[in-house]
């Protein structure tokens, strides 16, 4: 298995990984782990694990093989089941692990002593054998067993308080993407890269406690020097930074119904005479253009009218021209894409962002590459997620003490 | 900016000697922001004069690290940068694309100062590509990336993000990034030049979404979309973030089966709606959201979020109060438990909490070890022990204005 390891241009080449993983933080971070060259056994209850059936399905296919949540987070692995029901299954865990380098498990405390896994116990038999424990709150404490859900760990970790819109009669809104499981999972990849560092130095593996909880609740930016420092809290705002304050709208709608994302900081004069400059090209800088708006008192005054006025010029262009000639003139402004936008975003075509995968039956589907670039060495382009038990049966384990 | 001191951040909470390179004239953002004690003020109104060493930020995100002031515009000013290069292993940046260009320091010339260096270069756009230059920080890096776009109620203009989400989530994928090529050195011998683009790290977050899009075409611009709180894969009904006791409270509720939906009428005590019809399946549940939100709303608003979070849990039912940074620093028992912050001093500001590390080791330890450095505080130890410059060279670039 580790052969190749010296001369393979993947940082991860002849790494062995075995996945026991049930939701999307460990999933991700087997995933990352694939993407740059290790060799990832995921194993699965008979029926399958949860994301093969919670969808979305390519072509609305209800079938456990066609879960593009599976196959989002697990291409380039392979699957083996790991009958979870029966006696013996720790035995043929342990097998497996013998010759790994690295265990993925999501499992809570009680959960695993339901398993009848220790994790400590692991790392004992298995001297070099880093055990990387991604989990909701972390392995001890009285939260420790509690249940979560991307929702609910973006709500006690911090950072649901701080996404919403400007009412706040409306809740805190959720933003998209699993992105509470995905931030432990990004923890999880660095902490296995440190651990993988340290076992060259000692020879030892060891154990990792990776906590979501935790991982969100030092992914909150402003909200924790504010409350480190001044001691005070920020408010959320529509699509722009919570602060202690209320500040002026940073979404505008275009022509086209789309948005940009702009922030006119005032006090950078810059910034302002630039933005003056374009609205004047196009005759639509109105009295911006006069003297007195040089001075940083008047614009600050005058914020609620130099905001009307953006509004307009905004809303009779659209979105795609506003972001071209906004980046032109050095403004940091961004079109809200959509995904679908993306496909065909002529600047992650030039740099070959997107894999093409070809799916049976589905045909070729554009996936995100990694996001990694090295002029030395490369990752492993995207290959489909395994059908379940693919890898075929975990064997039975002999007695590993 | 906050991508490459967070980067760099966790390298020296675990042992590297990180030295960062500041400008006396323009001084890094983080030292700039507002962000005092005893003083508040909103990011974007920050004083024209302010103390570099008072800044909250700067030290959250720079603990452990050496700090030292060059003057890059000056030839002696670079001459002094690649002398240091020359001492080091690892060389990071995250300026606007074209500077480091501009001051010779392409990834040819680091090698040739120091052979088989990494050179991690950490930009919003990536260094190729037709819009390599254009200019970013995480909210435009949000937009351009789709992430705002997915995060919203159905119709309405999206709700997208708080907070530079991507300046921490680029910044995570920058320090896995630099690990890898430190490993793979280790292995081969080979250094490497590292181009992360925080666009392309906010893509490959989007989720299943990018695969509905590309395998289904489906449009993300219908006006069933986005969800707002809701949640249709899993299916989770109800699923939401409910009003509580107190101003702006609310508790967050996600329930996928139909064991899940016993256990929170049961902690609710059967109330008589969850018996209706309309609410006997998952599916039902689901389709009849509106309703069954009003009915859960008007049970949560009898509790606070942690009342409710703690019944909820105990009756097994995954709900989490909905916690603000004093939630978590002050009243959270499983944080404390964990230890997630500590506190540090610093010469100016005095004690300061920071935040520590989600990732517990059984055989690694995070080395706090100093707060944030002052503005140029390690020139002596730096210039002179790690590049080796006389007394009199030292004297002289202070003179000059150089460092």
């Amino acid at each position: 298995m580790a052969s190749d390891s010296k001369t393979s241009t993947q940082p991860y080449a002849g790494l062995r990984v075995i996945e026991l993983s049930d939701d999307p933080a460990g999933e991700q971070a087997g995933l990352l782990l694939a993407q740059m060259g290790a060799h990832v056994l995921k194993l699965e209850p008979a029926e399958g694990c949860a994301s093969r059936h919670t969808g979305p399905f390519a072509g609305d296919k209800d079938d456990k093989e066609f879960s593009l949540a599976y196959w989002y987070y697990n291409s380039n692995k392979e699957s083996a089941v790991l009958d979870d029901t029966g006696d013996g299954k720790v035995s043929r865990l342990k097998a497996l692990l013998k010759d790994a380098d690295i265990f993925i498990v999501t499992k809570q405390p009680a959960e695993l002593e339901e398993f009848g896994l220790d994790l400590n116990e692991l790392v004992e038999l298995f001297p070099r054998l880093i055990v990387l424990s991604i989990t909701p709150f972390g392995l001890d404490g009285p939260w420790a067993d509690y249940l979560t859900s991307d929702l609910v760990g973006l709500a006690a970790g911090g950072p649901l308080h701080m996404c919403g819109y400007d009412d706040h009669s409306i809740p805190p809104i959720r933003p998209g993407g699993n992105q509470g499981f995905h931030t432990a999972a990004s923890f999880a990849h660095t902490s296995v890269l440190l651990a993988l560092l340290s076992r060259e130095q000692t020879g030892q593996g060891q154990l990792v406690d990776v906590s979501m909880h935790e991982a969100l609740a030092v992914t909150v930016e402003l909200a924790n020097p504010y409350w480190f420092y001044p001691r005070v809290l920020v408010r959320r705002q529509t699509c722009r930074h919570a602060q202690p304050t209320m500040t002026q709208p940073a979404l505008f709608q275009c022509s086209d119904r789309r948005y940009v994302y702009f922030v006119l900081i005032l006090a950078e004069n810059k910034a302002w005479s630039s933005f003056v400059n374009w609205m004047d090209s196009k005759g639509l800088a109105a009295d911006l253009i006069d003297d007195a708006f040089n001075n940083l008192e008047h614009r600050q005054k005058h914020m609620a009218h130099i905001h009307g006025i953006t509004e307009s010029f905004f809303l009779i262009h659209d979105a795609e021209t506003m972001y071209r000639e906004g980046q032109e003139r050095g403004l940091p402004i961004g079109v809200l894409n959509a995904p679908e936008d993306l496909l065909e975003y002529e600047h992650l075509q030039a740099r070959g962002f997107f894999d093409s995968v070809d799916h049976e039956g589905v045909g070729p589907v554009q996936y995100p590459g990694a996001p990694f670039r090295f002029s030395a060495f490369s990752g492993v382009a995207r290959q489909p997620a395994p059908a379940l038990g693919s890898a075929g049966p975990v064997p039975a384990g002999e007695e590993v003490e | 900016m906050g991508v490459g001191s967070i980067a760099t951040r966790l390298l020296a909470d675990y042992g590297a000697e990180v030295i960062k390179i500041e400008d006396r004239i323009k001084l890094d953002m983080p030292r700039r922001l507002p962000i005092y004690k005893g003083g508040s003020r909103a990011f974007g109104e920050e004083e024209a004069d302010p103390n570099p060493d008072l800044g909250g930020m700067h030290n959250n995100y720079s603990r452990n690290k050496l700090g030292v002031t060059i003057n890059m515009r000056t030839e002696k000013g670079r001459e002094l940068a690649r002398k240091l290069i020359a001492k080091s292993s690892v060389v990071t940046e995250n300026f606007a694309p074209g500077i480091m260009e501009k001051w010779g320091l392409t990834y040819d010339a680091l090698n040739e100062i120091c052979p088989e260096v990494i050179y991690a270069r950490m930009s919003g756009f990536g260094h190729s590509g037709p819009d390599m230059e254009y200019r970013s920080f995480g909210p435009v890096v949000q937009a351009v990336s789709g992430i705002s776009h997915i995060s919203g109620l159905p119709g309405e203009e999206p709700s997208g993000w708080g907070l530079s989400y991507m300046d921490n989530q680029a910044a995570y994928y920058n320090s896995a990034a630099l690990l890898m090529a430190i490993l793979t050195r280790n292995r081969t011998g080979k250094g490497t030049e590292i181009d992360v683009s925080a666009v392309e790290v906010g893509i490959s977050l989007l989720g299943s979404v990018m695969l509905e899009v590309s395998a289904n075409s489906r449009s993300t611009r219908l006006e069933d979309y986005p969800l707002g709180n809701r949640l249709d894969h899993p299916l989770g009904a109800p699923h939401g973030v409910y009003p509580c006791q107190g101003e702006d409270r609310w508790v967050a509720i996600a329930v996928f089966s139909d064991e899940e939906w016993e256990n929170l009428i049961g902690a609710m005590g059967h109330p008589s709606w969850s018996q209706d019809e309309s609410f006997s399946t998952h599916q039902l549940r689901s389709q009849n959201q509106d309703a069954l939100d009003q009915h859960i709303s008007e049970w949560t608003k009898q509790h606070t979020p942690h009342e409710a979070m703690t019944i909820l849990q105990r009756a097994r039912v995954r709900a989490g109060a909905v916690q603000n940074a004093q939630d978590l620093n002050e009243h959270d028992p499983q944080l404390a438990h964990r230890g997630i912050f500590f506190e540090m001093d610093h010469p100016v500001i005095g004690m300061a909490r920071f935040e520590g590390s989600p990732m517990h080791f059984s055989g690694l330890e995070q080395d706090n070890w100093r707060s944030a450095p002052l503005l140029g505080e390690d020139n002596h130890y730096v210039f002179k022990e790690i590049t080796g410059l006389s007394d009199d060279e030292f004297d002289q670039l202070v003179d000059e204005k150089v460092i």
